[in-house]
């Protein structure tokens, strides 16, 4: 069994909740923040930022990297997310593995890299880069798709694995987004999740998504789906305790579904897994 | 097709008018018995306008209320086609609609749809703003009169200063509580209005005109003294 920290089970920090969670101090162990929504000056992020920080254990989550861009690093952005690191003391940053900018804008869009050895060496590249500003590993994530480019030449998993191999880097499994690519794609979710190297796996992410028949679409705003509740049960029983966070992003919910979720995670982690806590 | 190559035909692509991608960029995406390689192109290709939209509506609501969802949707995808988002955080995205809006539309709808889109952005702004303890009633209670002589005032960081021309609060207030909107009139003179952030809360007020005067020349470096 992995001798990783985990820190249980936690939710994503969302403004929605941000005064039931400081009042009711509810029974989450730790929350997720979006780092770029706190990449500001002042006002109500920060403020909520910093008083639920004093209660609970804190990882810092971003959507801006562009980890897999042909285009330079932003270094501002970097130099801003170690400031942030350095005012949150996350227990560890996460991004996507993706490109999220192009050569002249910001796509605000997770996008599949193509898997090739190009692609590895230049994120590679990037990622030991990023490392050495932010002073830490950076735990990356696989990310749902709905197209696969023809020149890659390995999975998702096994680039993010060789990616860990070359870096150091941790990974961050979406199990939500793994089923989602895997309808998508047609591949064998389960064999994904063997690819990858478990050592390495220092967080899950589940989440709910769209269906619309043929296909699905990752939307973060519904419920965790059975078939995705089934992956992480068969997951957890393969990876021992391993902390895990649930995310919802748009229709939300009264914050007691989504702890009513979390219990959920919990109660399949104590069942699959002797001796599991909290 | 190296990486860069690949990555400036998808973003060609996403940030292109048209839904239907170049042979080029589809000879290198692989579909799938799921999707198809152009269906699957096609979900990025909305959900790139789609998320954009989203954050336009959401940052303008009152102007999205007054010129209706067609006519804004034309607007916003029109000023992402000449502002395209470039900033890492999509908190800036609508920063320059204000002033896109001027080549957009001729008067007499330019002045006030501009107006209204600028004092929408001054609460965006207000709202994350630098946190500053802005002077209180009780602390400058306790100013000597020497203190006076010399005292200067500046606006608090998140204070933006708006000279409307038009019923332009009115307006945004019918549309922010959900009542019918007046029709957008000229107002006598220019009205004065500040917009800032107290503690959490975005505040706004308008200004008399001898207010409006009086600090304007305090936050100009004129002291009480000579004000008074």
């Amino acid at each position: 069994m992995s001798k990783r920290k985990t820190l249980g089970f936690g939710l994503g920090l969302r403004n929605e909740y941000y005064r039931q969670i400081l009042e009711e101090r509810p029974a989450v162990d730790w929350f997720e923040i979006i780092s770029e929504n706190y990449l500001v000056e002042g006002g109500k992020a920060l403020y909520f930022l910093d008083a639920i920080g004093e209660h609970y254990p804190l990882v810092m989550h971003g959507v801006s990297l562009s980890i897999g861009g042909s285009h330079a690093l932003d270094i501002d952005y970097l130099r801003q997310l170690k400031q942030l690191a350095d005012r949150v003391q996350p227990q560890w940053v996460s991004d996507h593995l993706c490109w999220s900018r192009g050569n002249a804008h910001q796509l605000h869009d997770l996008l599949l890299l193509p898997f090739t050895q190009e692609s590895l060496l230049h994120v590679a590249a990037r990622v030991r880069l990023v490392q050495d500003v932010l002073e830490r590993p950076i735990v990356l994530e696989n990310v749902s798709s709905y197209v696969q480019w023809t020149t890659s030449s390995m999975s998702e998993s096994q680039f993010l694995s060789e990616l860990s191999y070359l870096t150091g880097c941790e990974l961050l499994l979406d199990v939500n987004n793994v089923y989602v690519s895997s309808r998508n794609q047609g591949f064998d979710p389960w064999q994904f999740i063997m690819e990858l190297p478990h050592e390495r796996i220092r967080q899950i992410h589940l989440a709910g998504h769209s269906d619309y028949g043929q296909y699905l679409i990752d939307t973060h705003d519904q419920p965790i789906a059975d078939p995705v509740w089934s992956l992480y049960s068969k997951t957890l029983s393969y990876l021992g305790p391993t902390s895990t966070l649930i995310e919802r992003d748009d229709q939300f919910p009264p914050l007691e579904e989504l702890l009513s979720e979390l219990a959920h995670a919990r109660a399949i982690a104590k069942s699959v897994i002797s001796g599991a806590t909290p | 097709m190296s990486l860069i190559a690949l990555q400036t035909a998808f973003e060609t692509y996403l940030t292109g008018d048209s839904a239907l991608p170049s042979n080029e960029l589809l000879e290198q995406i692989r579909g799938s018995t799921a999707l198809s390689a152009l269906e699957g192109l096609q979900i990025y290709h909305n959900a790139y306008r789609s998320r954009l939209l989203a954050v336009l509506r959401e940052d303008f609501p009152a102007l999205l209320h007054w010129i209706g969802n067609e006519s804004f949707e034309q607007l916003a995808l029109a000023y992402l086609a000449a502002w395209p988002p470039r900033h890492f955080s999509i908190r800036w995205l609508g920063e320059k609609l204000p002033e896109f809006i001027s080549s957009y539309v001729e008067e007499p709808q330019l002045s006030p749809m501009r107006e209204l889109a600028e004092l929408e952005w001054a609460f965006t702004l207000a709202f994350d703003a630098q946190d500053v303890e802005a002077l209180s009633l009780e602390t400058m209670s306790d100013f000597s009169a020497e203190d006076w002589i010399s005292l200067r005032v500046s606006l608090t960081a998140s204070a933006r200063w708006l000279q409307l021309q038009y019923n332009t609060l009115e307006l945004w207030k019918a549309a922010k509580s959900g009542s019918l909107l007046p029709d957008i009139t000229r107002l006598p003179t220019n009205l004065a209005c500040l917009v800032w952030r107290h503690e959490l809360v975005c505040q706004y007020r308008s200004l008399e005109p001898a207010e409006a005067s009086a600090l304007q020349f305090l936050i100009e470096g004129g002291s009480f003294a000579e004000l008074c």
